[in-house]
């Protein structure tokens, strides 16, 4: 009696104080009893719920699905447990854990069925956001381009991201788990200096620090580590550490410093050329001297006539350090770069060792630069003959590449100093002998070069690389050794070349340019027609001779590029002599020429001699000295 | 009158130019040259452009006002703006030839000859 009235009284307050909602069932699937939380859930009175059927309340598609057959296997005698979402009028979807319990009453049989129904709503929906915030982590861990790594105290490897394995070079997938981190650092023992300086402090930055990738490149990494220590005992349990690739900054850097280094090799050769081209004047002019006073001693005047070659040949290389250094101001004018590129072919390509096989790709046409198209010219030059040279032994193939770029996308890939919006990007690549990094970096400094003594000055790539900056352009470089290089030239397009460069000049001298076969020369040619002079130009000096006296006298000045085939320069200068054609004469001529025959000065004619290579301005203001 | 700031060069141009019967007064800036052209009488100036103190741009103004007929060559090798720059703006003030340095004496010698005896073809 006493039992059963703790029975009763102990099933009343649970039944009625619980959180969860319970409810009694027939075997016709009928509600026989539920408790007030039941109500309060389905906001419904007892007696709206009392002898009405689960699917009335349910609904018959949740109860078909869902409860009947929980229901049929709990009538079976079984303990039935299961989670269902169900929808609830003005509670929409809820989780809820369900438990259905068989009574048996007195008999065998199941009468009735007991069945809680939990609300887990809350513990559902905190266990989704965790789950998400996992994935998100996980996404977050596997996208981020920090290499992320746990590592044991010891240095062993529990986990990692796939951000490390790139960074160490992991391109096959290696199982870096149970592997030593030490493994990846060029100082061995530098990670147990980290390790024991994580110790006083949890948290520090090691700043850049060698690693070996699995690639045994060496790398460099901005590397911060984070000791978590055991909550319980405070000890520590394990290492988490952050490695940020700083390849790219470092090599941001080193351009940086490179192009500081050229700037000031730059301003410290730009003024000892400056100093040496007086200098050379002094030794120039009492060579002259010299060679009056020898007369007709002729073993002196030879050696005199050496001496002044000599002089010569260094104002060259004066005069090339001053463009290197971007001393010499150029006359800038309307250049279509691909007809250049062209005229840089043909002069190149004609003689082409067998083996080597050329690929040329202009990919428009219309392009147009501000600039000196002589010094575009030789910049195209240089590159196609060096590529052609690192071809010299291996053969190989020599692509040449015309294209524009926009000056944003540019300045992403390259790093480079990138001011404006469009770019002409001439690319000349070689698959021949490559460099190597130390080399690369060095390879516009003047007087840098490779080859052997006596083979080329070493100042080539340094002139290129003045003229190029001259033009606010850039010059890239990328060699892999015994794989090739390509040299990348971007010089800033104008889109609207009407306001520039075509300067008509004030008066109209008229020019017959005699300009051989020599690409120089005729580029030179048209540069002066499109600088407002008039010009007539023919290849071949017999052209002269067979042209009318009236045409010659209309004539204001005569340019003679001399590398003629049919002629020579006294041959021509006599037969000006003789036909009493009193025009001024501005000559072309290579550096080693002999300048005994500037007996042709004394006459009166050559107004002025110009050594190759000829800058547009050097020969406008030649043209203007010499026609007075 | 020679004005150059380089003396190695400047005596170089009074050798070559002695040698030729001319008489030479020397000056290694501006000022110095103005105060030796008031002093002497003289037919022609070879001037460098770039000098320190008085450059020779204002050389070229200064001479042409105090003597209006004086001929001038202005000879220059370079410097940041370019020699032709230079050059050019020399003529505009009133040089009467220019020469790029380094050149040949001959061609110096030429040009002074024409510039003295402008009668002779």
């Amino acid at each position: 009696m006493e039992e059963n009235y703790i029975d009763k009284y102990l099933f009343n307050y649970l039944f009625s104080s619980s959180n969860s909602m319970i409810s009694v069932i027939d075997r016709n699937y009928r509600y026989v009893k539920i408790n007030p939380t039941f109500c309060r859930m389905l906001n419904l009175t007892e007696e709206s719920v009392v002898d009405r059927s689960v699917g009335d309340i349910w609904g018959d598609e949740t109860f078909h699905n869902n409860i009947k057959n929980n229901i049929d296997l709990c009538f079976n005698g079984e303990n039935v447990k299961f989670e269902a979402k169900f929808g609830i009028p003005a509670r929409g979807i809820r989780f809820f854990e369900v438990t259905f319990i068989p009574l048996t009453g007195g008999g065998q049989e199941v009468m009735h069925i007991v069945a809680e129904t939990t609300d887990i709503s809350k513990i559902r929906l905190s266990q989704n956001a965790v789950n998400e915030m996992e994935e998100e982590f996980r996404r977050l861990e596997t996208g981020i381009p920090i290499g992320l790594l746990r590592c044991k105290t010891d240095g062993t490897i529990i986990h990692y991201n796939n951000a490390f394995s790139k960074i160490i070079e992991n391109y096959g997938s290696t199982d870096l788990h149970g592997m030593n981190l030490r493994d990846f650092y060029f100082e061995k023992s530098l990670l147990d200096i980290h390790i024991i300086q994580l110790g006083d402090k949890k948290v520090r930055t090691f700043g850049r620090v060698p690693l070996i990738t699995m690639n045994n490149n060496q790398i460099f990494c901005r590397v911060s580590g984070f000791m978590v220590s055991d909550k319980n005992t405070g000890l520590p349990s394990f290492i988490d550490f952050a490695f940020e690739d700083s390849s790219r900054e470092i090599m941001l850097e080193n351009r940086l410093m490179q192009a500081k280094k050229l700037e000031t090799i730059g301003s410290l050769a730009g003024g000892i050329a400056h100093d040496f081209n007086n200098i050379l004047g002094s030794i120039l002019g009492y060579s002259e001297m010299l060679l009056e006073e020898v007369g007709e001693n002729q073993v002196a005047s030879e050696m005199v006539a050496r001496i002044i070659r000599a002089g010569t040949r260094a104002r060259e290389l004066t005069g090339q350090i001053l463009t290197f250094s971007r001393q010499v101001e150029q006359e800038k004018i309307s250049v279509n770069v691909s007809e250049i590129l062209e005229e840089a072919c043909s002069c190149t390509l004609s003689v082409l060792k067998p083996g080597i096989t050329v690929r040329k790709n202009i990919n428009n046409r219309d392009l147009k630069v501000f600039a000196d198209p002589t010094q575009i010219f030789r910049v195209f030059m240089n590159l196609i003959t060096n590529a052609i040279a690192a071809m010299e032994k291996t053969g190989g193939t020599l692509s040449i590449d015309l294209d524009s770029a926009e000056g944003e996308k540019l300045k992403k890939e390259s790093g480079k100093n990138i001011v404006a919006d469009k770019y002409a990007v001439v690319a000349i690549e070689d698959t021949g002998v490559g460099m190597e990094e130390s080399v690369i970096s060095r390879i516009f400094e003047p007087y840098f070069t490779t080859r052997e003594i006596g083979k080329g000055t070493g100042l080539g790539l340094s002139v290129v690389y003045g003229i190029v900056h001259e033009l606010e352009g850039e010059i890239t470089v990328k060699s892999v050794k015994g794989k090739g290089s390509v040299f990348s030239v971007y010089i800033p397009v104008i889109e609207d070349y009407s306001a520039f460069g075509v300067r008509p000049s004030k008066e109209k001298y008229k020019i017959l340019f005699i300009a051989g076969d020599c690409g120089e020369s005729r580029i030179l040619s048209e540069a002066l027609k499109k600088s407002g002079f008039l010009v007539t130009t023919t290849a071949n000096a017999l052209d002269l001779i067979e042209l009318p006296e009236d045409d010659l006298q209309k004539t204001d000045l005569i340019v003679f590029s001399d590398d003629q085939k049919e002629i020579s320069s006294e041959i021509l200068m006599r037969f000006i002599l003789e036909k009493n054609i009193n025009l001024p004469v501005v000559m072309i001529v290579d550096t080693d020429y002999d300048l005994s025959k500037e007996k042709l000065l004394y006459s009166g004619i050559i107004k002025h001699i110009l050594f190759r290579p000829v800058s547009l301005r050097e020969m406008i203001t030649a043209i203007q000295i010499s026609i007075q | 009158m020679i004005i150059e700031d380089e003396a190695g060069f400047r005596e170089m141009l009074k050798n070559a130019l002695l040698r030729r019967k001319y008489s030479i007064i020397e000056a290694s800036d501006g000022k110095e040259a103005r105060l030796r052209f008031k002093a002497s009488i003289v037919d022609l100036v070879v001037t460098d452009i770039l000098m320190p103190e008085e450059d020779g741009l204002k050389v070229i103004m200064k001479l042409k006002e105090i003597k209006p007929d004086i001929k001038i060559i202005a000879i220059s090798g370079g410097g940041k703006a370019g020699p032709g720059n230079y050059l050019n703006l020399a003529k505009a003030l009133g040089a009467d030839d220019i020469l790029f340095k380094p050149f040949s004496l001959n061609m110096l010698i030429n040009r002074i000859e024409d510039l003295l005896n402008p009668e002779k073809p």
